[in-house]
C-alpha cells in the first residue's frame, strides 16, 4: 500500500510535468506555415485530393516506408520467435479441445468474407481520395481473415502466398521508392507517373500503386501474425 | 479562449488516459494488464496529437465537393498531425503485438502471468 | 557516388525480396545479406573516403522532390559518413560472428539483422525529427527481436523489460517531438534548432521531453537496469551490436538534437553523463558475469561520451577528435569484448582463465582492457589525454578529477578480470571450441584498435616526434610475431635490440644531459643486463620479451621525452609491460592486481597535474617550471603519482609481494631497474620546482619526513621476514625512502648523495636480486629457513650475496659508504638532525636483514636435500660479476661519475661544498677519498682473513645431526631452525611500527569500494515495473532540477 502511494505521488509529480504543455496550448485559429504549404499546392504538387495521404506516401514518404518496416518487422520477429517445431503442430492435438464453431457464424463468414476483402481493396485503391489508404484497407483485410479463423479453427491459410504476397508488395514499394531518386527528383518522388487528373481515380502518380502495395502487404502480414497467435495460442490450451 | 474548448476537452483526456496507461504499467503485476496500460499510453497520445491537428471549425483536409480547392487552407484542419497519427497508430499496433508475444512465451515458461515471478536477473 | 538513401531502399529491397527464396534457404539468405551490408559498408566507406580525401562538401538529399521542411531530408557530412561506416562495418563483423545462430533462426531472423543495421544508418542520416522516431522504434522492436535469437528464461524475460522501459520512453519522445510540432510549425530538426524552443515553458518541456529520452535511450544511471539484464542475458553478439552499433547511432542522434537546447543544456547533458560514467562503474566493480560486467562498463562509457558531447561549448576545436577516440575506443574494444564472451561461454570471469589455452585470444583481451582504460598506444589514451588537457584548459579541474575517479572504478574491474584470466589458479579449465566465424571479427577489431591508436596519435597536440616512440614498438610487435621461436634466440634479438637502442641513445646524452644519461644508462644497460640472466630459461617463455621490451621501452621513453604528452606516454607503456612482468610470476595474482591499482591510480593524479600544468604554461616538460596558479597542488599531485612507483609509505602495500612473486630475473628489473623510473620523474618534479623553492616549500619538508619514515618501516619490516625475496623487495622500500630523503634536501651534497644512492642501489639491488633469485631457481623455494649452509654448494652466489650486502649497508670499503658519507654531510648541512637520525637507525636496522641474507641461507648446516645442488647458473653468474666489477669501479673511483654529477648539479645548485682533487672528496665536515679507503681496507681484510684462515684449521666440525629433539618431533620443524624467526625479542620491541595499518588502511577502503558497489547495485532488482518506475522517476528528477 506504502508503495502504492509512493507511485502515486511519483505519478503526480510526473503529471505536473506536462502542465506547462498544455498551458502553452492555444488551440489553433489557422493552419501552421507547413500545413498551408501542403494545402495549397495539393493539386500540382503531388496531386492527391487526401492532402493526409499527400503527405503520408509522398512529402513523409520515408516515414511510412518506416511504419511498413514496422509492421514487417514484427511480423518476422513473432514469426520465428513463435516458432513450434513440427511435433507441437500435431493437428489431432492441436484442436482436440476446441469446441465447433456455430453454424450460423459459419455461414454468415461465407457471406461476409469476401465483402469485407472487397472493402479492403477498396478502401486502399481510394486512399489518395477519400478518408482510407493502405494501412486501413490492409487492416479491414486483416478483419476478414480474423473472421474465418474464428468460423473455423481449423483453417489454415496458405504461409507461402501471404510471404509472396508480403514480399513482392514490400520489394515493389522499395523499388518505386529508389525509380523516385534515380529518374525522378527524390525518393519516393511520386511523379515518375503522370499526375493526371486531379480528384480521379487515376491520378496522384504512384501514390495509389504504393497505397495499394501497402494495403496487400499490411493486410498479409497482420495475417500472419494472427495466424502464428493462434496457432500458439492452441498450444498453450494443451 | 475557454478550456472547454473541443480540443483542451481532447487533449486533457488525452494526457489522463496517459497517465492512467503509466499507472497501470507500474502498478498492475498481471503482465497482459501491463500491456494494455501500453495501449492506453499510445490511445492517449494519439488523442492529443489528433487535437494539436485541430483548428477551429474545420472539417477533413481531404479536396472534395465539401472543400474547394481554394478556400481549403481556411476550412481543412491540419494534414501534417493526422499523417503522424498514423504511423504512431501502426507502431503502437507493432509494439503491442511483439509485447503480445513476448507474454505468450513468458507464459509458457512459467505458467504466470504475475511480472514479479521474472526477476531471476538483478544487480 | 551512390546516394546514401539506397543504403535504405537497398537493404529493404533485399529485405523484403528475401521473402522470395523458398523454404530451405536460410544460409542462402544469410549470405546474401552479409552481401548487402558490404554494400552498405562500401557506400558509407565511399563516402567517408570523399570527405576525408576529396574535398566534398557535406551533401543534402531530399525526398519526394521537395525541399525541406515539406519533406524528410537525409545529411551526408564528415561525422555522418564515418559514423554509418562503423556501424557498417561492426554491422559485417557482427553478421559474421552470428552467422550460424541466424541460420539456424531462420530467414526472419536473417531479415531483422539486416533491417536493424539499416534503422541505426538512417538514425544517424536523417535530419527529421519524427522520421529519427520511427527508426529509432525499428531499432528497437528489431533489438527486441534480436534479444530472443537466445531464447531462454532470462533472455525472453529481459527482452519484455527492454520492451517497457523502451515503451515508455519512445512514448515521452513522441510527446515530445508533436508538442514541438505545435511550437515551432515544422518537423525539420534544422527548424528546431532556429526556432529556440526555451521561449515558451511549453517549447522548452517539449524539448526536455526529445532531450530526456534520447538520453534515457543511452541508458543513464541509475535508470538502466533494463538494460543491464538485457546485455547479460542474450547473444553475446547481439550484445556487442546494441553496445556499439545502437549506441553510436542513438548518441549521433543526441548530438544533432542536442543544439536545440541552450548552453545550460549541455551543462545538464554532461552532469548526467559524468554521473552514469562513475556510477556505472562503481556498481561493475561488484560483478562477476562477463557480460553483465561490460554491460556496466558500457553503460558507463556511454556516459563520458553523453559527456564530452555536453563539454562541446568549451572543448573547442578538439571537441570531433576527443569524442571520436573515446567512443572508437569503446566501440571496437566493447565489440571485441562481448565477441570474446561469446567464444569463452564462461558465466564467472574467474572461469576466463582457459582463455590462457588460446594465448592469441589472450591477447586481443589485454588489448581490449587496455584499450577500454586509456593505455597506450590505443586511441583512448590520445583521447583521454586531450580531454584532460582542454578541460583543465578550460578550467573544469573538478571534471578532471571526476572523469579520472570514474576510469579509476572501472580500472578496477578490468584489470581483476585480466588478472584472472591471465594468472588465477584454476584447475578445471572448462574446454572450449574455436570457431573461425567467432574469432575473425575478434582478430580483426584487434588489429583496427591498434590502427586507431596510431592514427590518433596525428591529431593530438605534442605528438610531432612521435615516431621515436613508435619505433621501438613496432620491433616489439614483430618480436611477438616470432614469439614461437625458443627462447634462447628471441633473447638474442631482444638483447640486440636493446642494445643498438642504447648505442644510438646514450652516447649522445652524456654530453647534453647527464641525468638522462645516468637514468637512460641505469635503465639500459641494467636492462641489457637482466635480460642476459634470462638464457637461464628453456622452451618458448611466450611473452616475456615482448613485455620486457615494452618496460625497457617506456623507460627508455622516458628519458628521452622532451614534453609532458611524451613522457606519459611512455610512463604509460612502462605500467603496460612491467604490470604484464610481474603478473608472469607465480601466486602473482593480487599482487599484479594492486601494482596496476597504484600504478593507475598514481598515473592519472600525473595526468591530472599535467593538464593543470598545460593550462597554464602549454605542454612541454619545462612547462612546469615557475606555475603561476596552485602550484602545490600540481606539485603534490605529481610527488604522489611519482611515488606510488617508488613504493614510498603509504603507497607501497603492492611492492613486496610483487617483486618476491615475480620471476628471478623479473625481480631485478622491477626492483633495481622500474623503481628508478619514479626517482627519475621526482627529479623532473624536483628540478621543476627549482632550488630556490627549497627553504619555504613544505612539499619538500614532507617528502622528507615521508623519506625518513619509509626508510624506518621498509628496513624494519625487511629484518622480519623469513621469505629472502621479500626481505629484498622491503629492503628496497627502505631504500627508496633514502632517496626520497637524499633528494627532497634539495641542496647540493642532498642531491649528490641522492645520486649515489640510486647508482648504488641498482647495481647491489640488482646484483643481491639476481644471485638469491638464483639461488631461489635451483632451490625453489624462498624461504630462508628451508636453506643454509649453501657457501659449500654456491660460492659464486655467496660471494655476489656478500658483496651486495657490503655495498647495500653502507660499510667502507665499498661505494656504498660514498652515499652514506655524503648523505650525513648533507644532512648536518642541511640541518635535518631529527629525520637524520632516522635515517641512521635505519641504517643500523639495515645491518639486521643483510646479515640474515649471509647467515641464513649461506652459513649453517647444509640440507639434506641440498647435498647435491649445483652452483647458480652461469647465465646468472654472467650478469651478476658484471655488476660487481661495476660496484668495483665505482667504489675505487667515484669520481668519475660524481664528479661529472657534481658539475652538471651547479646550475641548478650552486655551492661549493664538495670540491675533488684527484679522487679525494672535500667538504665542510671532512673529507673522504674512495681509492684509499679501497686500498686501507683491501689490505686489512686481506690480512685478518689470511689470520683466520690459518686458525681455522683447529676449529672443530660440527656434524649436521649433532642435536636431539628428545624424543619429540616437532610440528613444525620450521621454529627449530634457528634462523627462523631470529628477530623474535626484537620485533616484541619495534614490531609495532611495521604492523600492517596501511595494508588494513587500503584492505579497509577497498572494503567499503566493494560494500558501496554491493549495497547500491541492489536497485536493480530485476523486476521490470522497478525499471519502469526508475525511468519515471530519473524523468522526474531531470524535470525538477531543470525547471
Amino acid at each position: 500500500m506504502l508503495k502504492k502511494g509512493l507511485i502515486l505521488a511519483i505519478l503526480i509529480g510526473f503529471s505536473l510535468m506536462f502542465i506547462p504543455l498544455i498551458q502553452n496550448f492555444h488551440g489553433n485559429d489557422k493552419l501552421s506555415d507547413l500545413a498551408k504549404y501542403y494545402t495549397e499546392n495539393a493539386e500540382h504538387g503531388a496531386g492527391a485530393a487526401n492532402i493526409v495521404t499527400a503527405i503520408v506516401i509522398t512529402y513523409r514518404g520515408l516515414d511510412t516506408l518506416g511504419e511498413v518496416v514496422i509492421l514487417f518487422l514484427t511480423a518476422s520477429v513473432i514469426g520465428f520467435f513463435l516458432k513450434i517445431s513440427k511435433s507441437e503442430k500435431d493437428e489431432t492435438l492441436r484442436f482436440s479441445k476446441l469446441r465447433k464453431t456455430s453454424e450460423l457464424l459459419e455461414t454468415a463468414t461465407k457471406a461476409l468474407v469476401p465483402t469485407i476483402f472487397m472493402f479492403g481493396v477498396y478502401i486502399f485503391i481510394n486512399g489518395h481520395l477519400t478518408p482510407g489508404g493502405g494501412f486501413q484497407g490492409g487492416a479491414v483485410i486483416a478483419t476478414g481473415f480474423v473472421l474465418m479463423l474464428l468460423a473455423n479453427p481449423q483453417f489454415k491459410v496458405n504461409h507461402k502466398v501471404i510471404e509472396y504476397i508480403e514480399s513482392l508488395s514490400g520489394f515493389s514499394f522499395a523499388i518505386l521508392g529508389a525509380l523516385g531518386a534515380i529518374i525522378g527528383l527524390g525518393f519516393l518522388d511520386n511523379k515518375i507517373l503522370p499526375l493526371g487528373t486531379f480528384g480521379e481515380l487515376l491520378s496522384a502518380g504512384i501514390i495509389p500503386v504504393i497505397y495499394s502495395f501497402i494495403g496487400l502487404k499490411v493486410g498479409a502480414e497482420l495475417s500472419g501474425i494472427v495466424e502464428t497467435l493462434s496457432e500458439n495460442q492452441s498450444e498453450i490450451e494443451i | 479562449m475557454s478550456y472547454f474548448s473541443l480540443e483542451y476537452i481532447a487533449m486533457i483526456t488525452g494526457f489522463l488516459l496517459i497517465v492512467l496507461g503509466i499507472w497501470a504499467i507500474l502498478t498492475y503485476k498481471n503482465l497482459l494488464k501491463i500491456v494494455i496500460g501500453f495501449s492506453l499510453f499510445d490511445t492517449g497520445i494519439n488523442i492529443i496529437i489528433v487535437s494539436i491537428a485541430y483548428v477551429k471549425n474545420s472539417t477533413a483536409p481531404i479536396i472534395d465537393s465539401a472543400v474547394s480547392l481554394k478556400d481549403a487552407v481556411n476550412k481543412i484542419a491540419d494534414p501534417v498531425p493526422q499523417a503522424l497519427v498514423l504511423t504512431s497508430i501502426v507502431i503502437g499496433l507493432g509494439v503491442t503485438a511483439l509485447m503480445l508475444a513476448y507474454v505468450l512465451k513468458l507464459y509458457q515458461d512459467k505458467k504466470t502471468l504475475d511480472i514479479e515471478s521474472f526477476t531471476d536477473l538483478k544487480w | 557516388m551512390i546516394s546514401p538513401i539506397h543504403i535504405i531502399s537497398i537493404s529493404l529491397g533485399v529485405a523484403f525480396a528475401i521473402g522470395f527464396l523458398g523454404k530451405n534457404s536460410n544460409k542462402l539468405s544469410a549470405v546474401i545479406m552479409l552481401l548487402t551490408i558490404g554494400i552498405l559498408t562500401f557506400i558509407s566507406a565511399q563516402w567517408a573516403q570523399a570527405f576525408y580525401f576529396g574535398n566534398q562538401e557535406t551533401v543534402q538529399i531530399f525526398t519526394a522532390g521537395y525541399k525541406p521542411p515539406f519533406s524528410i531530408n537525409l545529411q551526408i557530412g564528415v561525422s555522418e559518413s564515418i559514423i554509418i561506416l562503423l556501424i557498417n562495418s561492426i554491422g559485417l563483423l557482427g553478421g559474421i560472428y552470428l552467422f550460424d545462430t541466424l541460420v539456424k533462426t531462420g530467414k526472419n531472423a536473417v531479415v531483422v539483422y539486416l533491417i536493424f543495421i539499416m534503422s541505426l544508418n538512417q538514425v544517424v542520416l536523417t535530419q527529421d525529427i519524427f522520421n529519427l522516431f520511427v527508426f529509432l522504434e525499428i531499432q528497437s522492436i528489431a533489438t527486441a527481436g534480436l534479444i530472443v535469437l537466445e531464447r531462454n528464461r532470462n533472455s525472453i524475460s529481459s527482452g519484455f523489460k527492454y520492451m517497457i522501459a523502451t515503451g515508455i520512453i519512445s512514448s515521452l519522445l513522441l510527446i515530445g517531438i508533436v508538442f514541438g510540432y505545435y511550437f515551432t510549425g515544422s518537423l525539420n530538426i534544422a527548424d528546431f534548432i532556429q526556432a529556440n524552443m526555451m521561449l515558451s515553458k511549453g517549447g522548452a518541456v517539449a524539448l526536455f521531453l526529445i532531450l530526456a529520452s534520447l538520453l534515457l535511450e543511452l541508458k543513464p544511471f541509475p535508470a538502466n537496469g533494463w538494460a543491464l539484464d538485457v546485455y547479460e542475458s542474450i547473444k553475446p553478439g547481439t550484445s556487442a551490436m546494441l553496445s556499439a552499433a545502437s549506441a553510436s547511432a542513438v548518441l549521433f542522434a543526441l548530438y544533432k538534437v542536442l543544439p536545440a537546447g541552450n548552453p545550460q543544456t549541455f551543462e545538464i547533458v554532461l552532469g548526467f553523463g559524468l554521473i552514469t560514467f562513475v556510477g556505472s562503474n562503481l556498481l561493475g566493480i561488484k560483478q562477476t558475469n562477463p557480460q553483465r560486467l561490460l554491460g556496466y562498463s558500457s553503460v558507463g562509457q556511454i556516459g563520458l561520451i553523453v559527456a564530452i558531447l555536453g563539454m562541446k561549448p568549451f572543448l573547442g576545436e578538439k571537441f570531433t577528435f576527443i569524442a571520436i577516440a573515446i567512443f572508437i575506443s569503446h566501440f571496437l574494444a566493447k565489440a571485441g569484448l562481448f565477441w570474446l564472451s561469446g567464444i569463452i561461454k564462461a558465466d564467472n570471469i574467474r572461469d576466463w582463465a582457459n582463455l590462457r589455452k588460446k594465448p592469441f585470444l589472450l591477447v586481443l583481451f589485454g588489448t581490449f582492457v587496455f584499450t577500454l582504460i586509456g593505455f597506450p598506444p590505443f586511441p583512448s589514451f590520445f583521447g583521454k589525454w586531450e580531454l584532460i588537457m582542454q578541460l583543465s584548459q578550460s578550467g573544469y579541474w573538478y571534471l578532471v578529477g571526476v572523469i579520472l575517479l570514474g576510469s579509476f572504478f572501472e580500472g578496477i574491474y578490468l584489470f581483476k578480470w585480466l588478472g584472472y584470466a591471465i594468472k588465477l589458479d584454476n584447475v578445471n579449465l572448462p574446454e572450449f571450441n574455436i570457431n573461425w566465424k567467432k574469432i575473425i571479427p575478434v582478430a580483426i577489431v584487434g588489429v583496427l584498435t591498434y590502427l586507431a591508436g596510431y592514427y590518433s596519435s596525428f591529431f593530438t597536440t605534442g605528438t610531432e616526434h612521435f615516431e621515436k616512440f613508435f619505433v621501438p614498438l613496432f620491433f616489439i610487435a614483430i618480436l611477438y610475431f616470432l614469439d614461437f621461436l625458443p627462447n634462447f634466440v628471441k633473447n638474442i634479438i631482444a638483447i640486440a635490440g636493446m642494445s643498438y637502442y642504447g648505442y644510438i641513445l646514450l652516447p649522445g646524452l652524456y654530453e647534453t644531459d647527464l641525468l638522462r644519461f645516468i637514468f637512460g644508462a641505469i635503465f639500459i644497460v641494467g636492462g641489457v643486463l637482466t635480460l642476459i640472466a634470462g638464457f637461464t630459461y628453456k622452451g618458448q617463455r611466450k611473452g616475456f620479451h615482448p613485455a620486457a621490451l615494452m618496460m625497457f621501452a617506456g623507460l627508455g621513453g622516458i628519458i628521452q621525452a622532451s614534453n609532458m604528452i611524451e613522457f606519459f606516454f611512455s610512463w604509460e607503456m612502462m605500467t603496460l609491460g612491467s604490470y604484464i612482468l610481474i603478473i608472469r610470476g607465480k601466486k602473482s595474482m593480487p599482487h599484479g592486481l594492486s601494482y596496476m591499482l597504484f600504478s593507475l591510480a598514481g598515473a592519472y593524479l600525473i595526468l591530472a597535474a599535467f593538464g593543470f600544468t598545460f593550462s597554464q604554461n602549454g605542454i612541454s616538460l619545462e612547462a612546469l617550471k615557475g606555475l603561476a596558479f596552485a602550484p602545490n597542488l600540481i606539485y603534490g599531485l605529481l610527488a604522489v603519482g611519482f611515488m606510488t612507483k617508488t613504493a614510498s609509505l603509504g603507497l607501497h602495500i603492492w611492492l613486496p609481494g610483487a617483486h618476491a612473486e615475480a620471476e628471478s630475473d623479473v625481480s631485478p628489473m622491477v626492483s633495481a631497474i622500474l623503481l628508478k623510473a619514479g626517482v627519475f620523474g621526482l627529479i623532473i618534479l624536483f628540478l621543476s620546482m627549482g632550488a630556490e623553492a627549497a627553504g619555504q616549500n613544505s612539499i619538500l619538508y614532507l617528502l622528507g619526513w615521508l623519506g625518513a619514515i619509509t626508510a624506518l618501516v621498509g628496513n624494519t619490516a625487511a629484518s622480519f621476514q623469513e621469505d629472502a625475496k621479500k626481505l629484498l623487495a622491503y629492503s628496497s622500500i627502505g631504500q627508496l625512502g633514502y632517496i626520497l630523503f637524499a633528494f627532497s634536501i634539495m641542496t647540493h651534497l642532498g642531491w649528490l648523495a641522492g645520486f649515489t644512492y640510486s647508482i648504488n642501489h641498482f647495481l647491489f639491488k640488482a646484483v643481491l636480486f639476481l644471485a638469491i633469485g638464483a639461488v631461489v631457481l635451483r632451490l625453489k623455494t624462498h624461504n630462508m629457513y628451508e636453506m643454509g649452509g649453501l657457501i659449500k654448494r654456491m660460492p659464486f652466489a655467496f660471494i655476489a650475496v656478500l658483496i651486495g650486502i657490503i655495498t647495500l649497508s653502507g660499510v667502507p670499503p665499498l661505494s656504498g659508504f660514498a652515499g652514506k658519507w655524503l648523505f650525513y654531510n648533507a644532512v648536518i648541512e642541511k640541518g635535518w638532525y631529527f629525520q637524520g637520525t632516522i635515517v641512521f637507525f635505519a641504517g643500523t636496522i639495515a645491518f639486521l636483514y643483510s646479515f640474515r641474507l649471509i647467515h641464513s641461507i649461506f652459513l649453517g648446516q647444509l640440507k639434506d636435500n641440498h647435498r647435491t645442488v649445483k652452483d647458480i647458473s652461469i647465465w646468472f653468474i654472467i650478469p651478476i660479476y658484471t655488476l660487481i666489477i661495476g660496484i668495483m669501479i665505482f667504489s675505487a673511483r667515484p669520481d668519475l661519475i660524481l664528479k661529472p654529477i657534481g658539475n652538471f648539479l651547479m646550475p641548478y645548485f650552486p655551492t661549493d661544498a664538495l670540491s675533488w682533487t684527484d679522487t679525494m672528496a672535500k667538504t665542510r665536515l671532512g673529507y673522504w677519498d674512495g681509492t684509499w679507503v679501497m686500498i686501507i681496507i683491501g689490505i686489512m681484510f686481506s690480512l685478518i682473513f689470511a689470520w683466520l684462515f690459518i686458525l681455522s684449521r683447529k676449529a672443530t666440525k660440527v656434524e649436521q645431526f649433532n642435536i636431539a629433539y628428545s624424543g619429540e618431533r616437532p610440528e613444525r620443524p620450521e621454529t627449530t631452525h634457528m634462523a627462523h624467526n631470529i628477530y623474535a625479542g626484537f620485533n616484541k620491541a619495534v614490531g609495532f611500527i611495521v604492523t600492517p595499518n596501511i595494508s588494513k588502511f587500503w584492505a579497509s577502503a577497498s572494503e567499503n569500494l566493494d560494500g558501496a558497489a554491493g549495497y547500491f547495485r541492489r536497485i536493480y532488482n530485476g523486476n521490470g515495473q522497478t525499471y519502469a518506475l526508475h525511468i519515471i522517476i530519473y524523468t522526474l528528477a531531470m524535470y525538477l532540477m531543470i525547471f
